[in-house]
């Protein structure tokens, strides 16, 4: 078993295996909520993630969202491979240095090419962000 | 800081405070104050395993480049993110330059809308809206 930090399951996969996500991770996966309908992912905020007055840059927060919500339009598709068209981010309340934070993402609809997603960001019991975006999808099987 | 490299001549580097947007940098930028344009050479941290740019990076630029320009709108003061409305209009790869001039929508005695064109060359590749809460003074 691989060490997690505190607050990440000994369980949980990694989620960056590659490129920025790697850069910036790591990312996990957890388990499903709701048989499958709810994906969620999760990180914990380290010195890096940051910004200067001591709360977790927006810009991370919105990475770890489009990771969960690509990864999420990629596994329910199945798409080799898929692309954000947009996303739109509500900063509900920020985060700090050491929070375990959580991805909850749900499909709203797909079609053959397009998904439509909605997502929110927790950590414990607070909610940080909540999301909707658009995915298209290429090289679905 | 170092030197700006010879693609981006007539820029400067910028001086960037947030740890994170260190982690990402380095950003440069031409003109003064809120007529600030920014540049990013996209490298290979920024990219995904299929060499385009991660949209998680696109959004980080856009909170970077926005947010500055909203600092430069109020004085210096305090201000934090609320909203981020974000189009991806085409992949954007390594070694590509992108550069956006932010604008100023709307300013009211509390927020600031902000929003951003960025551009390959001549080519929108990604836009960008934005709103902003004053929080402080400088």
């Amino acid at each position: 078993m691989v060490n997690r930090p505190p607050g990440i399951p000994e369980n949980a996969e990694i989620a960056s295996t590659g490129g920025f996500n790697k850069y910036v991770g790591p990312l996990y996966r957890l388990a499903d909520l709701e048989d499958g309908a709810v994906k969620r992912f999760a990180f914990a905020a380290a010195e890096q993630h940051m910004n200067g007055s001591g709360t977790v840059h927006g810009g991370m927060l919105m990475t770890f969202l489009d990771t969960s919500m690509s990864r999420t339009s990629r596994l329910i598709s199945g798409a080799k491979s898929t692309s954000t068209v947009s996303l739109t981010c509500d900063f509900v309340s920020p985060a700090k240095l050491g929070d375990v934070i959580e991805s909850r993402v749900r499909v709203t609809r797909q079609t053959r090419t397009i998904v439509f997603l909605s997502a929110e960001l927790v950590c414990g019991s607070r909610t940080l962000m909540v999301a909707s975006g658009v995915w298209k999808t290429s090289g679905a099987e | 800081m170092s030197a700006t490299p010879e693609m981006l001549a007539g820029y400067r580097e910028t001086k960037l405070i947030d740890p994170f947007e260190q982690f990402v940098g380095p950003l440069y930028e031409k003109g003064e104050g809120i007529a600030r344009r920014y540049a990013l050479i996209v490298d290979e941290r920024h990219v995904n395993m299929r060499g385009v740019i991660h949209g998680g990076m696109l959004m980080t630029l856009a909170d970077m480049t926005l947010g500055q320009a909203a600092w430069d709108a109020c004085d210096r003061a305090a201000v934090v993110t609320l909203n981020m409305q974000t189009q991806f209009l085409k992949g954007v790869r390594q070694g590509d330059v992108l550069e956006v001039t932010p604008e100023l929508t709307r300013r009211t005695r509390s927020l600031l809308f902000l929003r951003g064109d960025y551009r390959i060359g001549i080519e929108t590749v990604f836009t960008a809206s934005s709103i902003w809460k004053i929080i402080g003074e400088n």
